[in-house]
Formats: C-alpha cells, sequence, structure tokens
C-alpha cells in the first residue's frame, strides 16, 4: 500500500513538522513580543522612543515603551509560554486532559502564601524582590511538597490518582485556609488579595522576570527532556514502562518541573487561569497530540495568546484596565465548556 | 493605633467601587463645601437615644465629635479613635456583626452601613431604632453628621461641628485661591517597595473632593470611579507634577521612607518624579470619612502650596 | 530464555506471587492459565519487568532482570497489556512509533529504519490501512492488532500478552489469534499469554503454565497439562476435553460448575 504525500506515515513526518511548527508558532511568538509594545492605550512615536539625543527622563515615549510596556510584554510571554506549557506537562503527567497547572494545589498555595504576606506580612521589601511573590513562591513550593510527599511511595511509580486526590484536597484544605485568613484580614486585604488572584502583568520593572528567569529556565530545560516519554506515559504507566520509559523518574522530573514552572509564573504574576488549559487544547487541534510538538507549539503560542490577552486588558477600556485574568477567563470559560461539551 | 479605623474607610471606598455603587450623588464634584446638605434626612428623636452601637468607625467619630461619646454602649472591631473607644465593648463590623451582643447592649440606637439591609430589618423588627451610614462625598459626610447628632439628641453641637468644618475648608479654599492647581495623583494603596498594585483616587468621593479643595488638579478626575489602578503606562501618559501617597499607619523609619519614595523614581519622565514632588503622608486622619476631613484637606495644600503657609 | 527463579511478591505483607518458577524456552508459545486474582499479571508484569520480585529473581539470558535499564529491557521485552487507553488521540502511526522509544536516545528523532520497522509491524498486523486513523476510532479489535504492532516495532525477542482477546467478538478471537501464532512461526517470536480463554490455549500454546491462589500448579506440554483435572482443579467446573478432528485441537467444554 502506497503512503499518500504529506501522510503521518511518511518518513518526513516529525522531522519535518516539527520544524514548521517551531517556524511558524516561533514567528507568531516572536511577532507579538514585537508588536504588543507599540500598541496601548496611547500612542507612541518609535522614532521618538528610540532618539538617543533626548535623555531618558525626557523622553516620555521611551519611557512608556522601555519602563510600562516591554516589561509587561516579557512577563506575557514568560508567564504565558510557562503556564501552557506546565498545563501539557500535567495533562499529560496526570493522564487527563482536563488537568491544568493549578489542578495539584500549587497555585493555591501560592496563593495562600500572598494572602499571608498581605495580610500578616511585613509591608517592607526584602531585598530588591517585594514580600507578595517571594510568600507566593514559598506557598507554592510547600504545596506541591505536601502534594508529593503524600501521593509518592519511594521506588514506586506515582499513582495518578492519588496525585490527583491529593492534589484536589489540598485546593480544598488552602482555599478554606485563604477564606479564613481573609476573614482575619481588613478589607483593604483582603480587596489586594483577590486583585492578585486575577493576575496582573504589570510588574513594574524588569527586576522581578530576572528573579523569576532561574526557575524558569530549569523547568523549560526539564520540559526538553520529557516529551517522548510524555507520549507513553499518556498512553499508561505500565504501558510506558514495558516500552523502556523509567516511569517513576519521568513522572517525578514532570511533577518537579511543572510544579516549578507554575510556582515561577504565579509568584511573576498571580494565578491567571485558562492559559495552561485553553493553549494546549487550541494547539492539539491545530498539530496534532504528539508531545514533542504540542510542548514547543504550546511554549510559544502560550505566549503570543498571554501577550494578546492583555493587549486586550490594557485597551479595551483604556484609561481603566480590565484584570488579565479575566480576559483569559472569558475566553477560556466558555471554551473551556465547549471542550467538555464536544467530549461527552 | 488609628491606623486601622482608617484602612477600614479606605477599605469601604474599595468596596464600594467593587459593587459599582456611586453613592456621592453628583458626577460635578463642588468646589467647596458650599453645596454641602441643609435638610435633615431623619427626624430627630423626642429625646436623644441613650444607648447607642455603632459598627461604622467615621460614624464613632461623628458622636464623639457632637459629644454623644457617653451614650455609645458598644462599637466596632475596628474602632480606635478617638481612644476612648478603645473601653468599648467590640460588635463585629461590616461582615460580621454579632446581632446577639448587640441586642445584649439594649441599644436604642444601632448605626450600621447602608448595604446591611438584612441587620437593618432585624433591629427594625426589634423595634430599634437604625441609621443605615452610606458613603459618599463631603456632602454625605455633613449630612451624616448632621443625622447622627439630631439622632442622639445633640442638634446644635451637630450644627457647630459642621460650621467649623464648613469654615475649615473654606479657611483652606482661601489660602489657596489664586494659586495654580497642580496635577496631582492621590494615591491610596501601592505594594510596599515596588509600583505594583497602585490604586488612586478617582474623580468621585471625599478624598477627590478634598484634594479640589485644597487646590489640586486630579489626574484621573474624569475617571468617575472613587478608586483607580492605573498601569504604570497610564501614570506615565497622565504625567501628574505632585504624587501624594496616603498611608493610614505610622511614619516608618527614615531609611524605609526613603526605599518608599525611591519606588517612584522608576517612572523617571513623571514631573512629580523629576522634581521631587512625590510626598508620602502618614495619619489615619488622612483617609477617614469623619469630622477629621478638615485637617486632611489642610494637610493636603500644605503639600501642595507649601507657600501659602508660610 | 526467560526464566522466574522462585520469585515472589506481595503489597504490604500478603502476597499476591510466591515462590513461582517458570522457564519459557526461546521461540516458544507459553499459555498462563488460572482463575481471577490467581497472580497471572503478576507473574506477567514480573516477567516484562514492570515489577520487581520480592525474593528470588528473573533471568533474561544469563541476566539477572533487576540489573537491566527500562530501556535496556524494553529491547528484549514487549508487552501488549488487555486494554489501552490513551489520554490523548494518537494516530495508528504514532502509536506504533512509540514501540521505537528503547531504541531511541533522548532527543532523536525517528529516522527511516523507524518508519520501516513500524511500517513492517503495521503488515505484519493488518494495519497497514489504519496508519493515518486515530487510534480512538478504531474497533476493539483494530484496537488491539494496532497495540500489537507497537509491541512488534519494539523488535524485541519476547512478547507477553495479557488477555489479548478477553474484550474481542469470536471474529476478532480468532483473527488475533493466528496473528500470534504467525508471528511465533515466521518471526520466531517467544510468546507468554495468560488468559481465561481455554480453547484459544489449546489451539495456540505449545506449552501451559497453571496457576492459582499466588501458585503454579502445574507445568507442561498443553496435552499433558490441559486436562478435565486441570480445569476443576483451576475453576472448579466439570468440564470434557477432546480433541477435535476439524479444529485438530484439544477443545474444552465446560459442563457445570461443582461447588
Amino acid at each position: 500500500m502506497s503512503v499518500p504525500p504529506g501522510s503521518l506515515s511518511g518518513e518526513r513526518g516529525i522531522g519535518g513538522r516539527l520544524a514548521s511548527v517551531l517556524i511558524g508558532y516561533g514567528a507568531l511568538a516572536l511577532a507579538a513580543c514585537l508588536l504588543a509594545p507599540l500598541a496601548g492605550s496611547t500612542h507612541i512615536s518609535l522614532a521618538r522612543a528610540f532618539d538617543r539625543s533626548i535623555p531618558f527622563p525626557d523622553n516620555v515615549d521611551a519611557q512608556i515603551l522601555f519602563v510600562a510596556r516591554m516589561p509587561r510584554v516579557l512577563t506575557g510571554a514568560i508567564v504565558g509560554s510557562t503556564l501552557a506549557a506546565a498545563g501539557v506537562v500535567m495533562q499529560a503527567l496526570l493522564g487527563n486532559p482536563l488537568a491544568t497547572p493549578f489542578t495539584l494545589g500549587v497555585s493555591t498555595g501560592a496563593a495562600l502564601g500572598a494572602v499571608l504576606a498581605i495580610t500578616f506580612g511585613t509591608s517592607f521589601p526584602i531585598g530588591t524582590l517585594a514580600s507578595v511573590p517571594l510568600a507566593s513562591l514559598a506557598g507554592a513550593v510547600v504545596a506541591s511538597a505536601i502534594v508529593y510527599v503524600l501521593a509518592t511511595r519511594p521506588g514506586r511509580p506515582i499513582s495518578t490518582m492519588v496525585l490527583l486526590l491529593a492534589g484536589v484536597t489540598l485546593n480544598a484544605f488552602f482555599s478554606a485556609l485563604i477564606l479564613f485568613v481573609q476573614y482575619a484580614a481588613d478589607f483593604t486585604q483582603a480587596y489586594r488579595t483577590i486583585r492578585w488572584l486575577m493576575g496582573d502583568l504589570d510588574v513594574g520593572s524588569f527586576a522581578p522576570i530576572v528573579a523569576s528567569l532561574p526557575l524558569v529556565l530549569v523547568s523549560l530545560g526539564i520540559f526538553a527532556f520529557l516529551p517522548r516519554s510524555l507520549n507513553l506515559l499518556s498512553v499508561g504507566a505500565d504501558s510506558a514502562a514495558t516500552r523502556g520509559v523509567d516511569v517513576g523518574l519521568t513522572q517525578r522530573l514532570a511533577f518537579f518541573s511543572a510544579s516549578l514552572a507554575t510556582a515561577a509564573a504565579v509568584s511573576l504574576a498571580g494565578p491567571i487561569g485558562f492559559v495552561g488549559i485553553v493553549v494546549p487544547h487550541l494547539v492539539r487541534l491545530m498539530v496534532g497530540v504528539d508531545h514533542r510538538i504540542v510542548l514547543p507549539a504550546s511554549a510559544l503560542f502560550g505566549a503570543a495568546f498571554l501577550i494578546g490577552c492583555d493587549l486586550i486588558a490594557r485597551t479595551v477600556l483604556a484609561p481603566v484596565e480590565v484584570p488579565v485574568g479575566v480576559v483569559t477567563a472569558m475566553l477560556g470559560g466558555p471554551f473551556f465548556l465547549w471542550l467538555l461539551v464536544r467530549r461527552s | 493605633m488609628a491606623a486601622r479605623q482608617a484602612k477600614l474607610i479606605r477599605c469601604v471606598v474599595v468596596l464600594l467601587l467593587l459593587c459599582g455603587v456611586n453613592l456621592s450623588g453628583s458626577l460635578e464634584p463642588p468646589r467647596g463645601p458650599q453645596r454641602s446638605a441643609s435638610r435633615p434626612t431623619v427626624a430627630p428623636l423626642p429625646t436623644g437615644a441613650t444607648r447607642i452601637v455603632s459598627l461604622v468607625p467615621n460614624v464613632t467619630e461623628m458622636l464623639f465629635a457632637v459629644g454623644a461619646g457617653p451614650q455609645l454602649v458598644g462599637v466596632s472591631s475596628y474602632d480606635d479613635f478617638p481612644p476612648e473607644t478603645k473601653a468599648l465593648p467590640r460588635v463585629g463590623a461590616l461582615l460580621d456583626p454579632d446581632t446577639e451582643r448587640i441586642l445584649s447592649l439594649r441599644p436604642d440606637l444601632v448605626i450600621v452601613y447602608g448595604s446591611q439591609s438584612e441587620l437593618e430589618g432585624q433591629f427594625t423588627r426589634a423595634g430599634i431604632r437604625v441609621y443605615p451610614y452610606r458613603h459618599g462625598g463631603i456632602d454625605s459626610i455633613l449630612q451624616a453628621i448632621r443625622d447622627v447628632a439630631r439622632l442622639s439628641g445633640h442638634p446644635a453641637d451637630g450644627d457647630r461641628v459642621i460650621r467649623e468644618l464648613r469654615s475649615q475648608l473654606d479657611a483652606v479654599v482661601t489660602r489657596v485661591r489664586g494659586q495654580r492647581r497642580p496635577r496631582t495623583m492621590l494615591v491610596i494603596g501601592r505594594d510596599a517597595g515596588t509600583l505594583r498594585g497602585v490604586y488612586v483616587s478617582g474623580g468621585i468621593g471625599f478624598l477627590h473632593e478634598l484634594l479640589d479643595i485644597a487646590g489640586g488638579d486630579d489626574v484621573f478626575g474624569d475617571i468617575k470611579r472613587e478608586a483607580v489602578q492605573p498601569s504604570n503606562e497610564t501614570m506615565i501618559v497622565r504625567a501628574p507634577e505632585v504624587i501624594m501617597e496616603l498611608h493610614p499607619g505610622e511614619q516608618p523609619p527614615a531609611d524605609v521612607l526613603r526605599k518608599e519614595r525611591a519606588a517612584w523614581n522608576l517612572l523617571a519622565s513623571v514631573p512629580a518624579v523629576r522634581t521631587g514632588r512625590v510626598h508620602l503622608l502618614y495619619g489615619g486622619y488622612l483617609l477617614a470619612a469623619g469630622p477629621r476631613i478638615g485637617r486632611a484637606a489642610e494637610a493636603f495644600a500644605r503639600v501642595l502650596h507649601p507657600d501659602s503657609f508660610k | 530464555m526467560l526464566r522466574a527463579e522462585s520469585v515472589s511478591f506481595g503489597y504490604d505483607g500478603g502476597f499476591t506471587l510466591s515462590d513461582a518458577s517458570v522457564d519459557i524456552a526461546a521461540g516458544s508459545l507459553t499459555g498462563l492459565l488460572g482463575p481471577n486474582g490467581c497472580g497471572k499479571t503478576t507473574l506477567l508484569k514480573l516477567l516484562s519487568g514492570v515489577l520487581r520480585p520480592r525474593s528470588g529473581r528473573v533471568m533474561l539470558g544469563d541476566r539477572v532482570l533487576s540489573s537491566m535499564t527500562r530501556r535496556e529491557l524494553a529491547r528484549h521485552v514487549a508487552s501488549v497489556p488487555q486494554e489501552t487507553h490513551p489520554a490523548f488521540d494518537y494516530t495508528v502511526m504514532e502509536m506504533v512509533l512509540m514501540g521505537r522509544h528503547p531504541h531511541l536516545s533522548a532527543f532523536q528523532l525517528e529516522g527511516p529504519a523507524d518508519f520501516e520497522i513500524a511500517r513492517q509491524a503495521l503488515d505484519a498486523t493488518g494495519t497497514r490501512h489504519l496508519a493515518d486513523r486515530n487510534y480512538m476510532t478504531l474497533s476493539g479489535g483494530e484496537k488491539q492488532r494496532v497495540v500489537i504492532a507497537s509491541a512488534l516495532a519494539q523488535s524485541t525477542e519476547v512478547l507477553l500478552l495479557d488477555e489479548p482477546t478477553a474484550s474481542l467478538d469470536l471474529g476478532y478471537q480468532l483473527d488475533v489469534a493466528s496473528l500470534l501464532a504467525r508471528l511465533n512461526r515466521e518471526r520466531n517470536v517467544t510468546m507468554v499469554l495468560a488468559t481465561h480463554d481455554l480453547n484459544l490455549v489449546a489451539s495456540l500454546c505449545e506449552r501451559l503454565v497453571v496457576m492459582r491462589d499466588g501458585r503454579i500448579l502445574a507445568a507442561g506440554p498443553t496435552g499433558d497439562v490441559l486436562t478435565g483435572e486441570t480445569v476443576l482443579q483451576l475453576y472448579d467446573v466439570d468440564a470434557d476435553v477432546q480433541f477435535h478432528q476439524r479444529a485438530g485441537h484439544l477443545t474444552v467444554i465446560p459442563v457445570r460448575r461443582m461447588s
């Protein structure tokens, strides 16, 4: 039987598809990174922004471009790609396409940390980092550690059922703690908590981005080793083991890297919802389900997606802003429901 | 500490914003206290209430100002001004009023938030007079003073307090008359050490009106909301000449103060930053919608027009 | 070729398998019989190295299984589970190519040789025409054949199958049976087949291992082991075991449940 041209069973298959996806989605992400800073609630002149003859403090256009927009777009790129990639890994790890980076309690842990910092924390910054991101990072790490300890036993593969159960339970428990802390907080603090939960990419400078980069790079580095193993893992743990996958190691790496990536993203910009599920599913609709293609494509598309959502957030009601988490939820919620309906 | 009370009031501002409520009743803020209310909205009790419970800290403050302090038998968990409130029983607050405890204090007047309609119904059914306080601009503050003064049997003191407040505000208006009005951003919230989570006063509410009286042009005055969360871009574009940051707490040590001021240096092109006109003000009175607004207006004016106070 | 030497296994105290020894000869087709919960699947997982024995050892040739890495092991022993439910809808070709995993290094993509092996596996299982279809759209019999193709693409000498026909209708059962017989004959794949289907093992397997309550009761040539007495011992069922002329192998007719 002859193989039709362009068929998946053709030899060019993976390599060619990977290359074209990297180029296509890479171009999209790059375009978003380059074009989004040009748009906003105000019109700026690029020529003036890059005019070296004007001292920086006098150059409002340069200020808007370099201080207000670029850190924001960069944060959108990092958070979007990290959450989307973490979503892909989490879905494969749990063998459940409806899983999100937040399913295992990382974001609720981060939220608890942030709420504690907002309510009881010192209002003075520690070093160059503010206390809220640090506390949310710590909360995310604690939550992941608890889930890990609950769900794993030395030397054995992780039971995804137990993992899921531990994550869901911890989510509920931490949510209750958050409500309790909020009850003890005054209204301003409670409101700031609510606002934090909606997510915000306006990080104000490059410093928090730089601070989150090591975590992001480590987790993306681990992600690079995972895709083929994730393919096999999502077919079944035992079957993956007999195909030569070290299931326990793969699961632990996936859990660790996805949690770390989520923790970094959430501590940088708050728990921005739906990116981690909408993007992987959109990407799968376009490029199929092979993780070697889905993972990099989701990372790139996630960057473009969140930059786009933030562009809507900062322009649609200008000069007032819509929280970016509201935009992703407005786009993502209906999409998620559609996915559910389509699956049943 | 007066901090908590002021913080509470600040939250009420924010909560009202959350509910999308515009209670100031006027889109065009008045240029002073001239338009303040003149007719009472409540009929005075035959004899003033003798056992009052207040769930609203700034109304508690009003009651003390009109001389009804000794009639208070219970206050909210956030009350701490004036210091006499510290000796009074605490009966919860907006979200967690302790109905039983309030009833056990056998009050004949309970002051609640306008949004606590269920609570209002409960006390009304129990035959207890209820005054629902509604938050708004300076007019509402003066009106509330007049109302609670009547309800507590001190109508004359109420009128006196209002007269004094008006003359304080008028004095500020007079002081800054003719001065150039700097474009001002009134910051009411910001995450420590960064330019994240910045909240500023919009074009509605007593803070906006106080800024107006103190001779400043609110750079966010066109946004008809009590609180606005501007992006860095918007702050750069609005280019305020003065940034006034209000903190309900005590003034921190000098090094922290310096660090917090330095957080604004990121927006290098903003005139207030370039000319060093970033001011951090500390004190509970700054954010309290009560009898101390005259003091707040003067504090604002001293920052905006230092020459007028030489 | 593949040998379990008095292996025991159990979770948390209890034993699901104790002191089991089997010797699978190269090129043989061995049936593994026993009632539900007798330890068949556990024994298969020990033979494939998915589980490690609590005591005893499993040998592949002259090497101890537990000394080999997963990758190494997967180049010698492949498994076909009873049912396969991928979380994502892979294409048939993608499913089959996953069998190449142990032969590829970390970042290596499948090359022409891997595609050739995958196509042969598709041909061998008669699923070539399904290559571009999505796995989840296939019928039960097609799915099972694709999973077998994926195991074949692993290019191993040993294939372990756990009730490969359990969820199939009669027609597909016969398809899979003849497929296994052909693979064993033509490719000389050593197979161990755990099943409840007595007539299937009678038609396919030259050797039988019968188990009950985590122990091996008997092992030997099918003709010797597959008797009415064995069926009674295993299932408490009175059955006639006779040679069937037209089928050309032993057949088991269950008559009634004892007990």
